[in-house]
């Protein structure tokens, strides 16, 4: 190397060095808003999740001394950012919670402030699952979105197959129907009867809520119905098999949305891409909803969801003004700007849930609005700090049980014995 | 100005590995015509099976890059379908028309360019100095520094990164260019690399210049450093690399979307439950061809062979 | 080294041998020697050094991240120590690395030869063997599992043609997981390591190869008696980088397989992801690295001495 080169390179690191005080070619920086108290919310994935905008727009309108500025964080990482940045002292005012796991960590650690008060006054028994963040008498987060399970289905796909529309329909039933709905579609694609995802709560959660079981018991007998139907209907030819879906990265948007899944178990955030989808005209799909397929014909519904909350950092700058957000986030106000982009609300207001089927695109028959009003609704996950670690252990036996490397009893044994040992410490 | 080590290198005293091979043994100069073309026609064999060998091993390279490229131009729900489908069913060219306006793609690309430059020079700059100190000047101590260095290869960052993040946030360099800069320009990569390489100069090179009348600065910068130009080219590529392709350092440093690099900007095709993989693929294509460009110059530093590099018998 | 047999005679007697002067000289080689390594050294010291033992004087503690850390004395590693997910982890860690160090280094070598001459486009087909390096994770995961997918993948309708009758499940059979992501990493890894023998191709002088060939050795001698002496810095570095990377895998297991079918390729550094910043118990996850730091630390300075004593 020439050393006219080298010195020239030296130079340019220098130069650079000074430089990079002034930073980021990717936008302009934040201008203070004069007068304005500036709230920061942690989000994710700012872009794709219109419900954060619609929130923020909708308490700047109605706040106008107030500016929200989103902390935008990758979704696929966020628990572990907030952590961190959480350890190093940070202070946004405003911390959204992904799941309850993560919630029941950072309450039980300190780290959150209580908003009694807050829930309080958006009223303790509208808020779905409100229970869930109920530590000793104490609420450390407000839940303003609640997502549930359901059962999609292409109305096109019964049509042709000569099948009603799933009403009241029990496992078996459920399984049947995917057999009968299985084949080739006229333009020679496979068709699946139904496409269950590899998440293990499409197995287990279900069957846990149903049962009316807890996932940190250690006990897991409870699982073998589930189990021995999701294996059969795999064996059946009647959905994808799992180590294809898991090794693929299977996107269940791809199956339902292509045609290549009849029916498919999940959550109601879907509902809101469905609708996008749509409208840019990337699928015809003719879908609708049911409620989840139950393990009796009593005609009651019950499903299991998980619950998106707000909660005040403890080292926060604004404490006040995070409260008074939150408030309104989680209130009727929040509730009808969310439902607007097509996302539930944990807010239950039948005024709410009738603009919600006004959306546009959203199907509106009767067994699509059944299947929106379960009869309870049980959590995905105990608030519990075992949690975490439980759910490490079932997603592994899972995965063992549904390649086949195990059978259902021995998997189901063993991760009562795992669990026992590990997370229980019995 | 002539390098010094080109000097050194047809100096008699600095004579250095290989004994010079007496005359007798040396081949002749000139070959016989027929022995020539006995040759070529060898070597022209040889060539052909090497070409023969490598189209065959590019191929098997390449078709996950071939999938990457296939999937940039489908849309969104027709990536990942069972089984792979390898030619779009219909091309999505606007998937490369898309992307600079979906996400701030051209902001996150001067980004990763600053970081991965910058980095890149400091690292070669104090790696290439640090590793003289470790290989041609002796003092006590001197060897356990240098385990202590390749030591903390082997933690991984995944275990100190928060209590790094905490000292960061104290100093008030969290969420800047600066905090990222500062963690990976000096790590230890680029010294025990350099020093390897350093090992295989002769000393006898140096001991030359040091009588010639050279500081060790001197030694270092006009005898070391310009025999160590495929060294110093392959530091800066696999700095470059690793810098731009970096996701987790970026993500756990750089919080305001307008220091975001490619690497998260990508990611933020991720959503809670689902992904936009075409974009995903897109925007991975695009980010190839930087590093393609600094390979294809870095490259030409091991063009020249065996035949000339090295000391002069 | 090669040279070094020489040395001696050649090293003038006059010169200033560093280190083997008087006691002034040996200071002054100090000072230079640190003045050379400080601008590194600082660096280092205060961004990865510090930390680092920071890391490790958590093992010792039980620490949350939100409040102040608790001594807990060896704690942490009687609960390691009883833990079966870290033995299996740390089973798998040492297979991927037997299986990943050798493999790589052959290949990266190979390639290496093979691209160190003059040929028409060669540039080429080097960018093409560091492609895999550079190729989008998810794009590698989903098309090696494609591959190697048990029932109609071409790996094994190859290998059912050559008359295999049971072709493994690969990535989905607990015994074919790790070698079928231990031949997906060596050939994803190859490339960069390649480049690396590359540079150290270089350095091989052209006289060293034609005294043998005048000596009538064959190609195979050539290479065992030249190239392969000439390059050992070059393989040292490689095999400490490529040990301390097999001990660090991460990223390609979590995407290929996160770490299934069960555990059956779950590895070291997943297993401290989880549960330090996945479950915030840092004093386990530190005490797990400082293992892993410990097992690397004692590999490499046993290739370390190895090497300097062929030095000698």
């Amino acid at each position: 190397m020439k050393r006219r080169t080298f010195t020239a390179m030296a130079l340019a690191v220098t130069a650079g060095l000074g430089l990079s005080g002034c930073a980021g070619a990717a936008g302009t920086a934040p201008q203070a808003q004069d007068g304005k108290t500036t709230l920061t919310v942690s989000v994710w994935n700012y872009e794709g999740t219109p419900e954060f905008k619609a929130l923020f727009d909708g308490y700047e309108a109605s706040h106008p001394n107030v500016h929200i500025e989103p902390v935008d964080i990758l979704a696929d990482d966020y628990p572990q950012k907030v952590t961190t940045m959480l350890a190093g002292g940070d202070t946004t005012d405003v911390l959204t919670m992904k799941n309850v796991i993560d919630y029941a960590r950072y309450a039980n650690n300190g780290q959150l402030q209580e908003i009694n008060n807050v829930v309080d006054s958006v009223g303790k028994d509208k808020l779905a699952t409100l229970d869930a963040f109920d530590i000793n008498g104490k609420y450390y987060a407000a839940p303003y979105r609640q997502d549930f399970w359901l059962l999609y289905y292409n109305k096109d796909l019964f049509k042709a197959a000569g099948i009603d529309d799933p009403k009241d329909l029990t496992w078996d039933k459920y399984a049947e129907i995917a057999k009968k709905l299985s084949g080739t579609s006229p333009d020679g694609k496979k068709v699946y009867g139904t496409y269950q995802h590899i998440w293990r709560s499409v197995v287990e959660a279900v069957s846990a809520a149903q049962n009316g079981k807890d996932q940190n018991s250690g006990d897991y007998s409870y699982f073998k119905d589930q189990y021995t139907m999701a294996l059969d209907l795999q064996k059946s030819g009647a959905t994808l098999d799992y180590a294809t879906a898991k090794s693929q990265k299977t996107s269940y948007r791809t199956m339902f949305e292509s045609g290549q899944a009849a029916m498919m178990p999940m959550g109601t955030w879907y509902i809101a891409g469905l609708l996008q989808a749509k409208k840019d005209g990337k699928t015809n799909v003719n879908w609708g909803l049911a409620p989840m397929p139950q393990k009796d014909s009593n005609g009651k519904v019950t499903t299991f969801g998980s619950p998106t909350a707000f909660a005040v950092n403890k080292n926060a700058s604004h404490s006040d003004e995070a409260r008074k957000f939150i408030e309104w986030a989680a209130g009727a106000e929040g509730a009808k700007a969310i439902s607007k982009v097509g996302v539930v609300p944990a807010l239950q207001d039948d005024a709410v849930t009738d603009a919600y089927f006004k959306l546009d695109g959203m199907p509106t028959d009767s067994l699509s609005k059944k299947a929106f009003a379960p009869d309870s609704t049980a959590l995905e996950m105990p608030v519990s700090d075992k949690s975490a670690a439980t759910d490490k252990i079932l997603n592994q036996e899972h995965d063992l049980i549904m390649v086949g490397e195990k059978s259902v009893a021995d998997g189901i044994a063993e991760m009562g014995k795992r669990v026992k040992s590990e997370v229980l410490g019995q | 100005m002539t390098n010094m080590a080109e000097d050194l290198k047809a100096g008699p005293p600095a004579g250095p590995a290989p004994a010079p091979a007496p005359d007798g043994r040396r081949r002749p100069p000139v070959a016989g015509i027929g022995r020539r073309s006995s040759r070529e026609r060898k070597k022209r064999t040889t060539d052909f099976i090497i070409y023969a060998v490598l189209a065959v091993l590019v191929v098997a390279l390449m078709v996950p890059f071939i999938w990457m490229v296939s999937s940039s131009l489908k849309e969104n729900n027709q990536v990942l379908t069972v089984p792979i489908q390898w030619i779009p069913s219909e091309f999505v060219w606007s998937n490369y028309t898309d992307i600079w306006t979906r996400i701030p793609m051209m902001g996150y690309l001067q980004n990763s360019l600053y970081l991965a430059v910058i980095i890149t020079c400091l690292q070669v700059l104090t790696g290439s100095l640090a590793a003289y100190g470790f290989s041609k000047v002796r003092f006590p101590g001197r060897d356990v520094l240098f385990l202590c260095y390749i030591g903390t290869i082997a933690v991984p960052w995944q275990a100190y990164m928060v209590p790094q993040y905490i000292m960061m946030q104290n100093l008030g360099l969290t969420n800047s260019f600066n905090a990222l800069i500062l963690l990976q320009a000096f790590g230890a990569f680029g010294v025990f690399l350099m020093r390897q390489y350093y090992m295989t100069i002769p000393d006898e090179l140096c001991e030359a210049a040091r009588i010639d009348g050279l500081s060790e600065y001197g030694i270092w910068a006009r005898v070391i450093l310009p025999l160590s130009k495929p060294a110093l080219a392959s530091l800066a590529l696999l700095t470059f690399v690793n810098t731009w392709n970096d996701y987790m350092g970026p993500f756990i440093y750089l919080t305001s979307n307008r220091l975001w690099t490619v690497q998260l900007g990508l990611r933020s095709f991720v959503g809670q439950f689902d992904a936009e993989y075409a974009m995903i693929m897109t925007g991975s294509v695009i980010s190839v061809i930087p590093i393609l460009a600094i390979f294809l110059i870095g490259q030409r530093y091991f063009i020249q062979g065996i035949a000339t590099s090295g000391m002069k018998g | 080294m090669t040279t070094k047999t020489i040395t001696p005679a050649a090293a003038p007697a006059a010169a200033p041998a560093p280190g083997r002067g008087n006691r002034k000289q040996a200071r002054r080689n100090t000072l230079i020697g640190w003045t050379f390594i400080l601008p590194n050294f600082l660096g280092f010291l205060a961004f990865t050094l510090i930390p680092v033992l920071a890391a490790f004087a958590l093992s010792f503690m039980e620490w949350t991240s939100f409040s102040a850390p608790k001594w807990v004395g060896l704690a942490n590693f009687q609960r390691m120590l009883a833990s079966d997910s870290f033995w299996v982890a740390l089973r798998n860690t040492v297979v991927y690395a037997i299986g990943h160090v050798p493999l790589t280094m052959a290949l990266a070598l190979l390639l290496a030869m093979l691209l160190n001459r003059k040929l028409k486009g060669i540039g080429f087909f080097r960018v093409a063997i560091f492609f895999p390096y550079i190729t989008s994770l998810v794009a590698v995961a989903v098309v090696w599992n494609m591959l190697f997918s048990p029932d109609n993948g071409p790996i094994n309708q190859f290998l059912h043609t050559i008359g295999i009758a049971n072709a493994p499940g690969w990535t989905s059979s607990s015994d074919w997981a790790l070698p079928a992501v231990i031949i997906t990493s060596v050939w994803r890894d190859m490339g960069y390591y390649m480049v690396l023998y590359l540079a150290g191709l270089q350095a091989i002088p052209a006289e060293l190869y034609e005294a043998a060939e005048v000596d009538g050795a064959s190609a195979w001698q050539r290479f065992w008696n030249v190239t392969i002496p000439s390059l050992r810095p070059t393989t040292f570095f490689v095999v400490v980088m490529l040990t301390v990377s097999s001990f660090k895998v991460f990223d390609l297991i979590v995407v290929m397989t996160n770490g299934g079918p069960g555990r059956a390729t779950t590895v070291l550094s997943q297993l401290i992801y989880q549960e330090g910043i996945g479950e915030g118990k840092f004093g386990y996850s530190s005490a797990i690295s400082l293992v892993l730091f410990l097992i690397v630390l004692t590999v490499t300075v046993l290739q370390f001495k190895i090497q300097q004593r062929r030095e000698r």
